[in-house]
């Protein structure tokens, strides 16, 4: 795969750069302080240069001609960019993208793991930080790109918006992924990228054309860990990328190594096998499962987990963990077999399967597990909600299983409080058996607890219609019916409120048109707010 | 007389304040200005307004005149020529109006009337109305964000139910005046656009996020309607294309207020309003889908797009859109092949067998393909159905020897399809063949897992009973297939793994085609021998309609063929086992 790179490379180019052993083993892998220690050897020999940016001219110097007398720096050395030092006078004899891409087919470091300078790269302006983005970071870049005609064909500056893409995942050409992970947080360079690492024979219409070699200058402004579910509740940073592009799906089998620490302490540390979704079996927390179906065969990664995805409220009495805790986890993902796809599996077996994960699903609700809960009936349904062509008697089992699964999900829906989600399992529940009473009162719950209170109470009073006996929904019902008294309470004191606030508005508006009467009119504002902070009763007077 | 009642209420308003202004004098003047236009007396009403005495009253009174005003303007247009003077009155009464009249009243005014209007004075109204509201809107302070969004609002709304055109004939004439609306409804959002964009240069606060959001929605609309299923290709003949044009300047729009789409999927934080967002996700999808056909196909704004994006991902971005299209279009019976443009568009830029199979992980990419089968067995339109037989095959194409193999598995289960399934065993008998033929062996196509996939195709559905004549298509591949193999792979070598499946292959498929071959042929033969006997006319129908009667000899017609086709597959059939004999007998290993 072209896509490889890992810390060992960056290794050898600095390596190479600071004319320190010409070429590191690679996959060689150095501490931190090791990195430092070569970054900072390679600082511009020019003292009094201390790196600044210097807009346009600067590479020029590194596209003279080979005659032409090169003030730092031999063969192989490295130049400051910015240094004035290197100044030559032949600048501006050629347009400024030739003499760039120039310079780079001449000195430009091949930074291609197959070595075969398909994408050369200058420095321009080293960065002031000395960390490179990891694998599937978010990373923030400015940057312009020509063709070897010297026409620009794309800009980030001219959107005025900085460009945002994942390092590493094929998201951009080859030659990007390849050349933004060798950078560091600040640094400018210039990259030229042969159009097998580009866009290659086939070109990008209608900007790019066939076979085309292209020059970029590439800002490297920020980068931050992957936020795998745009929620900030898991945060992945990997340390080594693994093979392919392959993930394991829910209910694939895998074997990791994994550490968890917490607070700085490291509270487990397992080699262990088990299905993806059903973790806790292993007390490893959700947040694991989740983020194994975006890993790699042979990935390494650092996962940062909120508590929603860590142990929760309950905490891990086990490990010693409180109550929403915050976790780190560094997880290997050794190997794994997928479970099959919806697809490849025929009735039959997604009907037996469906009593199995069944029994699963219905074991962890019974400990308090909803999320894993969640997960195994949910595979009832992606199985069997769109299964056509079924025998009479396969169709009603899968009926049934369906709608246990539907009256499930609502109940944990119902406990991780998300309401919008039980309703609309109610609804596909009740789509299978219109009087189902676990339907009914469940979906009734959900709307009482999402404040649609008349909704609600027509549900409760359904359930009665179907099974009079049922006595929680009797009660349920005459909640509805306080409920909604005092919401109306409310609203009416908080439209109370607002009147209150009009008038404080009012007054401030005549205490502005005359200067006399301000102190009174604070007074009033004064007055206006400990009414309104005074809440109901007084305020209820008012309508 | 209309006018004297005019001046009465008129002469009575000049001498009170503004503030004294009473509800009966608002109902008199109307009543007396909507008569005045009605009788034909617009000069003298413009006389009255532009008289700067009446003032106030105007400024607190006019735009009462505003719905008697459009319905007289709108009439004349209709008529002949000899009411142009008239017509010229009242549009510089329009004109006086949104000069003098309250913005806030005025605006409301004008909303109402384009509230008001349905079906063919839809268009002329919108475009009537569209410089005086611009032109109020302009002059608003408070609220203006939310003032624009209500009004391109409701001008889209109700051009929603208008019919799109669709042919170029249809375009040119412009019957309803849509193509001429929507332009107008550009130009009209184009200063709040600059706006926009003005302040999103000065600094890179917030501070326009509202009115922003309002535009961008009235552009998401428009995407979707009526640019969704316009036609949107160069016409001969048009110099400028409307829809073309209306596209170019949304997407100018959208571009310039710096929403890129694509990238940005899964970003949160666009809408500033977190409702906003949800409702928007839902109903974005077709827009999006659209913005993209004219960004990649037709290279609409596509100078302001990332020139960094992978192949892999642009097409991996566009699955999502592409299947949206083809439901879109299939929906509506759409003549145009948009999905397959966008598909095809992506494709090309990838290079052959440059796929990695796991991007079949993705939902999109197994659902395109299974969408477009459909299409190619269900759709009435011929050029579509042969557009996407093309699509599937360059996406085939695309796919490294593990995706391809994926794929023919998925397709072959899921296509229902004599025809398609007998398609992809021909495609995999070439695969075979570029295995087979190429220096470095190819694992998907040879041994374990080749024979896991003839598991797939060497076999009859339902066994002896199967209908051979609707899977003709599919079992004259199979044989075809494995003719081919025998003949190419010897028994010594084995490459392939049929010999060693062989047992297998004769007990799910040879032996039952033989027995259903045998068992086809007498019925097929015994129905002939009836026909001919004892002629009767059969009546059939088709989806509801009643389909011509067939003689006799129709049907004896069909009958026969039925069973050419019979022997055409009992021929190959028999080629297939005496060659299988012959090797057998040659190693003397008996299968």
């Amino acid at each position: 795969m072209a896509l490889e790179h890992n810390a060992g490379l960056v290794q050898t180019l600095l390596s190479r750069r600071s004319r320190a052993p010409r070429r590191a083993p690679r996959g060689l892998r150095c501490s931190p302080p090791e990195r430092r220690g070569l970054s900072r050897r390679h600082r511009c020999p020019e003292a009094a240069c201390k790196g600044q940016p210097r807009a346009e001219v600067p590479l020029v110097a590194l596209g003279a001609p080979a005659g032409a007398s090169v003030v730092a720096g031999g063969p192989g050395g490295w130049l400051c960019c910015s240094c004035p030092g290197t100044m030559t006078t032949d600048e501006g004899t050629k347009p400024e993208g030739e003499v760039q891409a120039a310079a780079l087919a001449e000195r430009g470091e091949d930074i291609t793991p197959a070595r075969d300078r398909g994408v050369l790269k200058i420095i321009k302006r080293p960065g002031n930080d000395d960390e490179s983005p990891m694998i599937g970071d978010k990373v923030y870049v400015h940057y312009k790109g020509k063709l070897a005609n010297g026409k620009k064909f794309d800009s980030s500056r001219d959107r005025n918006e900085p460009f945002v893409f994942s390092l590493g995942k094929g998201q951009v050409i080859k030659a990007w992924d390849i050349g933004v992970a060798t950078m560091k947080k600040g640094e400018v360079c210039y990259l030229l990228c042969k159009p097998e690492y580009a866009y290659g024979a086939a070109g990008s219409a209608p900007k790019i054309p066939s076979n085309a070699t292209l020059f970029f200058e590439v800002e490297l402004l920020d980068f931050k860990g992957e936020d795998l579910f745009e929620d900030g509740g898991i945060i992945r940073r990997i340390k080594r990328k693994g093979e392919g592009y392959s993930n394991p799906n829910e209910g694939a089998t895998v074997e990791i190594h994994l550490e968890g620490f917490c607070g700085g302490t490291r509270f487990d540390c397992k080699d262990v096998k088990f299905v993806v979704g059903e973790g806790e079996d292993h007390d490893i927390p959700i947040g694991i499962d989740k983020a194994l179906e975006k890993m790699q065969r042979g990935e390494h990664c650092v996962l940062y987990l909120g508590p929603r995805y860590g142990f929760g409220e309950a905490g891990k009495p086990k490990y010693g963990i409180q109550a929403n805790a915050e976790l780190v986890y560094e997880v290997t993902l050794k190997s794994f077999e997928k479970a099959k796809e919806s697809w490849e599996m025929d009735t039959k077996e997604k009907l037996e399967q469906a009593a199995i994960v069944k029994e699963k699903g219905t074991m962890y609700f019974k400990e308090g597990k909803y999320l894993q809960a969640v997960i195994q009936y949910g595979k009832i349904v992606s199985w069997l909600e769109m299964e056509y062509g079924l025998s009479e008697k396969e169709s009603k089992a899968s009926d049934s299983f369906l709608l246990a699964a539907f009256l499930n999900l609502a109940m944990c829906y119902l406990k991780l409080r998300e309401y919008t989600k039980a309703v609309e399992c109610c609804d596909k529940a009740l789509g299978l058996d219109q009087d189902n009473e676990k339907g009914l009162y469940r979906r009734g719950e959900a709307r009482l607890l999402m404040n649609e209170f008349e909704l609600a109470k027509c549900d409760f009073q359904k359930v009665l219609e179907v099974n009079p006996q049922n006595k929680a929904a009797r009660s349920q019902i005459s909640v509805c019916q306080k409920k909604t008294k005092e919401h109306n309470e409310r609203d009416r004191r908080i439209y109370a409120n607002m009147f209150t606030k009009f008038a404080e508005r009012d007054a401030k508006e005549a205490a502005s048109k005359t200067g006399v009467e301000k102190e009174a009119a604070k007074a009033a504002c004064a007055q206006g707010l400990e009414t309104a902070g005074a809440g109901g009763k007084e305020a209820e007077g008012h309508v | 007389m209309a006018v004297d009642e005019l001046q009465a209420i008129i002469q009575r308003c000049q001498i009170l304040e503004e503030s004294d202004f009473r509800g009966e004098d608002f109902n008199l003047f109307q009543v007396a200005g909507q008569k005045c236009l009605e009788d034909g007396y617009a000069a003298q009403l413009l006389e009255v307004i532009q008289n700067e005495k009446n003032k106030v009253i105007i400024k607190n009174m006019g735009w009462n005149l505003i719905s008697p005003l459009v319905r007289c303007i709108l009439a004349y247009k209709q008529e002949d020529d000899k009411r142009d003077d008239k017509r010229e009155h009242c549009l510089k009464i329009l004109d006086q109006l949104v000069q003098l009249c309250n913005p806030k009243e005025l605006f409301l005014g004008l909303l109402e009337q384009i509230e008001q209007t349905s079906g063919e004075k839809v268009c002329p109204t919108v475009m009537l109305l569209l410089q005086p509201l611009q032109t109020v809107l302009l002059k608003l302070q408070n609220k203006k964000a939310y003032s624009v969004g209500l009004s391109l609002a409701m001008i889209m709304n109700q051009l929603t139910p208008l019919p799109v055109p669709y042919t170029k004939q249809q375009i040119q004439e412009d019957k309803l005046g849509l193509c001429q609306c929507c332009n107008a409804v550009v130009d009209f959002a184009k200063p709040f656009v600059n706006e926009v964009v003005k302040n999103m240069e000065k600094s890179s606060e917030y501070n326009d996020m509202e009115l922003k959001e309002e535009l961008l929605k009235f552009c998401m609309k428009s995407l979707k309607y009526p640019l969704l299923t316009a036609q949107l290709e160069q016409l001969e003949g048009i110099e400028e294309q409307p829809f073309r044009h209306f596209a170019t300047e949304i997407i100018v729009s959208v571009v310039k207020m710096n929403y890129i789409f694509l990238h940005h999927k899964g970003k949160r934080s666009y809408w500033e309003n977190q409702e906003f967002e949800d409702i928007e996700r839902k109903n974005s999808a077709d827009s999006l889908a659209c913005l993209s056909y004219l960004m990649f196909v037709q290279h609409f704004g596509i100078n302001c797009f990332p020139m960094v994006f992978s192949p892999s991902y642009l097409l991996q971005c566009n699955m999502t859109h592409i299947e949206v299209l083809v439901v879109v279009f299939c929906l509506f019976a759409s003549f145009f092949s948009h999905p397959q443009d966008l598909f095809e568009n992506c494709l090309l830029r990838m290079e052959d067998n440059s796929l990695l199979h796991q991007y079949l992980e993705f939902r999109d990419f197994i659902n395109v393909p299974q969408d477009l089968v459909k299409v190619m067995t269900l759709c009435p339109i011929e050029h579509l159905r042969k557009k996407s037989l093309n699509m599937l095959q360059l996406f085939i194409d695309k796919f490294d020897a593990e995706g391809k193999y994926t794929l023919f598995r998925c397709l072959l289960k899921t296509s229902n399809h004599a025809g398609v399934e007998g398609y992809i065993i021909q495609k995999i008998k070439d695969q075979i063949h570029l295995s087979l033929t190429k220096a470095h062996d190819n694992v998907w196509f040879t041994r374990h897992h080749l024979i896991s996939l003839l598991d797939l195709v060497l076999f009859l559905p339902e066994g002896a009973e199967t209908d051979l004549l609707q899977n003709s298509d599919r079992i004259m591949a199979s044989l075809n297939l494995l003719r081919y193999l025998v003949i190419k792979d010897c028994e010594s070598d084995n490459q392939t793994g049929v010999w060693t499946t062989l047992a297998k292959i004769e007990k799910n498929f040879l032996k039952p085609l033989h027995v259903g071959l045998n068992m086809s042929k007498a019925h097929y033969e015994a129905e002939i021998k009836n026909k001919r006997e004892n002629r009767r006319v059969y009546s059939l129908t088709v989806s509801e309609e009643k389909m011509p009667a067939m003689t006799t000899e129709m049907q004896l017609q069909v009958l026969h063929s039925a069973l050419f086709t019979f022997d055409l597959i009992e021929s190959v059939l028999a080629r297939v086992e005496e060659l299988i004999e012959v090797k057998v007998k040659a190693t003397g290993i008996k299968a």
